[in-house]
């Protein structure tokens, strides 16, 4: 297989799991019990006109695939229904639109309110994940380096307890910390902010991002150490690495030029398969902080029970991590000629 | 390429696994410290009626005993309902263990058999299983347990349900690796021929094997689960009837706790998780440790300094290129009796000479050469003797001084030029380094030139240099390693077994190319091999090594004309000889000893056809026989 067809296949792949997710995403929300507008179609209180009102409000009266009426597969076959008229197509057809419906709870769309707070989240995430790579990494390195040392054995001992901390609660002993000493608990930016200078706006922020960004990089920065200083510890005791101490290189630049891109290959599938956990931090991260990205958006939808909003965020949370995945095949396939063998 | 000497030891039959298990799990520290963290956790919540001070969520009736800070009636503070935190505590622990144990249960039991269907059925059900359980991995966990629960009702059993049900795909894709490995084994195999059912061999052979791994996954997953418990109670979608520690933080976080700076509140539940967790991680690290146990040692680390320090020992033979004298070298690990890879070995090297080191796998050739450059792994230490390179100590130089002397003084051709190479760099490019490195003032810009003329000399043409080890064939890489050791235009190289693994015809093309090489650049080479007819064509002298000891040092002629040593003769009896047809070729029968575990006398006693009582109680002496012919053999101590 060459490169491009390697590339191909996973564009395909990663299509076909978007599509798993749109179907998980449509079914989960039709078989499960708690969407308060079906259980209001199902409210003996109500009067039939009102039922029926709901029903088509919802668009519950169209059937669900085809004949699957209420997911009742009994009359398969040609029975009238315009596949083209069913909850299915139009769900998707509206998804095809950016259309994901409307909040229960302020009536605006969830496209709307999701883009809002989209790129909150992408800021966050965005800078504690260079910084947890950053520091992890180097971290990682300078273990892996003075293996079987002490240093090694405080910064792995480190990496562990990290590891084994409750987000949100990191969350919350920093909150308190940083309330004692001044710092912004919440939000994005102090009200009232907007009508000052730009430059001053952006300090604000910076200052509302720092618990925030502080609690995620720490939580996240225990895996990287540990995933970089085992790598590098392999890659270490490869024999080009003899081979290269016997060419009469410094350690510095066997580090440099002979084990740090290739320990670097297996942490860039890790980060991927990571952004799932990554996005696990960030919903109690801003839970916590009340910073209004997708996470707080998802707490808020949970607590208001607003379904529409948890089934876009969640929908539009689930695309971003495939995509991300994707992203990181690339740069692996970038970054190790084997690939690019015949 | 065998550069590290790790000796490994039988355990014995009599014991039982898990006996053996218990010793070796005892042995890694964070193993046992994270056991009897979880022990503790296990003891609270067993016996939570009779620690808890209080009933559970027992309120207090005034509201005076809200947000309690700690004190003698209550040790963990009171909370929200005035209730005591540390009563709360004990109880939480038990939920937090059930739904761990629980969810990882299940999804062990999920994961475990889609691997074990997966790599035993291979083929299509293999492939759409596996490709299944990629597409769950990549979709985040903890959103799709948040939607499934919010849409459901948000009871314990619910949410351990929903938590081992999406927690199974790394378990899935451990167990089918392990699976495949084990699949291939001789027991397994021999099952299957004669006609054992699939689910017995399942259950009865791959089962078995595949346990210790589902164990260590268990662990994991039961702290992922705990985590993700908390993480759910937190965010408001926990069982609200039962108390589990996340729900304790639920409840104190979102009524006034941070603002009323009742801190006793927010941490002990926390510290509980993270004690568990952290217990559970350490515990599971032990567990792979045992199972899987990992040296962690690398070829920079610091190695062992020499113990050769005695400065007044100076070269016997100034107009040699390189002396070594009497060196001795072993491989010290904490607890184990050293292993004794070099033992009092001498040599020298002249300008343009052609030295043959000869021996079976495992005598310390490796170990010996790489001691040269002070290459050894950081458990090899030089105990006596010294290197000299032109009147140079190499034993007593700084890494700094020593750096300037490797590649560009002595350089190496390693054995298996696959793995020598760097696979991400191409081939010119390591060339390159090695001139940029020992002469930084060669110009950049002619440098190319210079690669392609060192390629070129040992026959790749075409302008390969641009090229990554994997586009080259196996003859190549060991030309282009060839290459890239004469890059610097050293004195001395050192060839270990630089044909192994390599057919015959190119092993013949490269030995005759590193002979050319001698002769045109008057090179010295030291040609480490098994192979003693390699030696009888190229080499000047030959050292036999045996057991990490000289057995024979001579010139090639009286080494294949007049052998002393019983080793060195039976080396020859292996190697066909075509003046003397009709000779029956043997083999000598057993191995060479174990480095931690020489025999008392001669080393080669044990497989000797000459040996007598001595042998078997004293070790023999390095003898002189004539000139430049020595040997260490008691039967040659007799004959003089």
């Amino acid at each position: 297989m060459n490169r491009s067809r390697i590339l191909l296949n996973k564009a395909a792949w990663a299509i076909f799991t978007i599509l798993f997710v749109i179907l998980l995403n449509f079914f989960l929300f039709r078989v499960l019990p708690g969407d308060p507008a079906r259980a209001g179609v199902r409210d003996p209180r109500l009067k039939a006109e009102a039922v029926e009102a709901l029903r088509v409000r919802f668009g519950l009266d169209k059937p669900i695939i085809n004949c699957f009426d209420s997911l009742n597969p009994i009359q398969i076959g040609d029975c009238g229904v315009n596949p083209l008229d069913t909850q299915f197509f139009i769900y998707v057809r509206n998804l095809l639109q950016g259309e994901l419906g409307f909040s229960y709870h302020t009536n605006r769309p969830v496209a709307e309110v999701l883009a809002e707070r989209l790129w909150n989240t992408v800021l966050l995430i965005g800078v504690g994940q260079i910084l947890a790579i950053v520091l992890g990494m180097g971290f990682g390195i300078f273990a892996a380096w003075r293996a079987r040392t002490s240093i090694d054995y405080v910064a792995v001992g480190t990496s562990l307890l990290l590891w084994s901390l409750p987000t949100f609660w990191l969350g919350i002993l920093l909150l308190f910390w940083g309330s004692a000493n001044g710092l912004p608990i919440a939000g994005k930016a102090t009200p009232g902010m907007s009508s000052m200078p730009l430059l001053q706006q952006w300090g604000d922020i910076a200052r509302h991002m720092f618990l925030p960004t502080l609690t995620y990089t720490i939580v996240f920065m225990g895996e990287y150490t540990l995933i970089m200083r085992s790598s590098l510890i392999d890659v270490l005791s490869e024999d080009y690495i003899l081979t290269a101490k016997a060419k009469g290189l410094s350690a510095f630049q066997i580090l440099k030029d002979h084990a740090l891109k290739n320990a670097m290959l297996p942490l860039v599938t890790v980060i991927a398969i990571n952004l799932g956990f990554t996005v696990a931090g960030a919903i109690q991260i801003e839970s916590v902080f009340s910073w209004p990205g997708l996470g707080s958006a998802i707490f808020e939808a949970v607590v208001r029970r607003d379904y529409p909003i948890l089934q876009g965020a969640f929908l539009l949370i689930a695309v971003a991590v495939i995509l991300a995945n994707f992203l990181a095949d690339l740069t692996y396939s970038y970054l190790d000629p084997r690939v690019q063998a015949e | 390429m065998q550069t590290t000497v790790q000796p490994t030891i039988a355990l014995p039959q009599s014991e039982s696994r898990f006996s053996t298990f218990l010793k070796a799990f005892r042995k890694s520290r964070t193993g046992v410290v994270g056991f009897w963290m979880i022990v503790v956790v296990v003891i609270i919540a067993i016996f939570a009626p009779l620690i808890a001070p209080y009933e559970q969520r027992a309120s207090a009736s005034t509201i005076e005993s809200i947000y309690q800070p700690p004190s003698a009636q209550h040790w963990f503070g009171t909370d929200d309902a005035g209730q005591d935190v540390f009563s709360n505590f004990v109880y939480g622990a038990r939920v937090s263990l059930i739904v761990g144990i629980f969810a990882a249960l299940i999804a062990v039991l999920i994961g475990g058999s889609f691997g074990l269907i997966a790599g035993f059925f291979g083929g299509r059900l293999e492939s759409s299983l596996m490709r299944f359980t990629d597409i769950m991995l990549v979709i985040p966990d903890l959103p799709l347990i948040v939607v499934i629960v919010a849409l459901t009702k948000p009871s314990l059993f619910n949410i351990i349900f929903v938590i081992g049900l999406l927690g199974w795909t790394t378990t899935a894709r451990v167990v089918r690796s392990q699976t495949l490995a084990v699949k291939s084994r001789k027991f397994v195999l021999r099952a299957r021929a004669i006609g054992a059912g699939k689910a017995h061999i399942i259950v009865r052979h791959i089962l078995p094997l595949v346990m210790p791994i589902l164990v260590v996954q268990a662990v994991l997953v039961i702290s992922l689960a705990i985590l993700n418990e908390s993480a759910l109670s937190f965010i408001g979608l926990g069982d609200p009837t039962t108390l589990s520690w996340g729900q304790m933080l639920n409840f104190a976080f979102g009524r006034g706790a941070t603002s009323t700076g009742a801190w006793w509140a927010l941490f002990f539940p926390g510290f509980g998780i993270v004690w568990l967790v952290l217990g559970l991680t350490l515990f599971g690290q032990g567990l792979e440790q045992v199972l899987n146990p990992r040296l962690d040692t690398h070829h920079l680390m610091a190695g062992k300094p020499s113990l050769s320090k005695d400065a007044l020992i100076k070269p016997l033979y100034p107009n040699t290129l390189v002396e070594v004298q009497n060196l001795s070298i072993h491989y010290v690990n904490e607890g184990k009796p050293p292993a004794k890879a070099v033992e009092d070995v001498s040599f020298t090297l002249k300008e343009g000479e052609l030295l043959g080191l000869v021996g079976e796998s495992g005598c310390g050739k490796t170990t010996l050469m790489l001691s040269l450059l002070r290459l050894l792994p950081s458990a090899g230490q030089i105990v006596n003797g010294k290197v000299f390179y032109k009147g140079k100590d190499l034993t007593a130089l700084s890494e700094e001084e020593l750096n300037d002397i490797r590649w560009r003084g002595i350089s190496i051709v390693f054995q298996g030029a696959m793995n020598a190479l760097n696979p991400v760099r191409t081939v010119g490019d390591q060339i390159a380094e090695a001139v940029v490195k020992h002469e930084p003032k060669f110009p950049k810009d002619k440098i190319p030139a210079r690669v392609n003329q060192l390629l070129e000399l040992v026959g790749i043409v075409d302008d390969q240099r641009e090229h990554f080890p994997h586009q080259y064939s196996g003859g190549m890489r060991q030309r282009a390693m060839i290459a890239m050791a004469l890059a610097c235009n050293p004195d001395v190289i050192i060839a270990d077994e630089p044909t192994t693994a390599l057919d015959v015809m190119i092993q013949a093309q490269i030995l005759e190319l590193l002979d050319d090489l001698r002769k045109k650049l008057g090179l010295a080479v030291v040609f480490v091999t098994h192979d003693l007819g390699i030696v009888a064509e190229l080499c000047d002298k030959v050292l036999v090594m045996y057991g990490g000891v000289t057995a024979e040092y001579a010139d090639v002629d009286t080494i294949y004309n007049n052998p002393k040593h019983p080793y060195t003769q039976e080396l020859l009896k292996a190697f066909p000889d075509l003046t003397k047809p009709k000779k029956k070729l043997s083999s000598i029968p057993g191995y060479p000893p174990r480095l931690d575990a020489l025999p008392a006398g001669c080393r080669f006693a044990p497989r000797c056809p000459a040996a007598f009582d001595r042998c078997h109680t004293e070790q023999p002496a390095l003898h002189s026989i004539g000139d430049n012919h020595i040997a260490s053999c008691h039967l040659v101590e007799a004959s003089k």
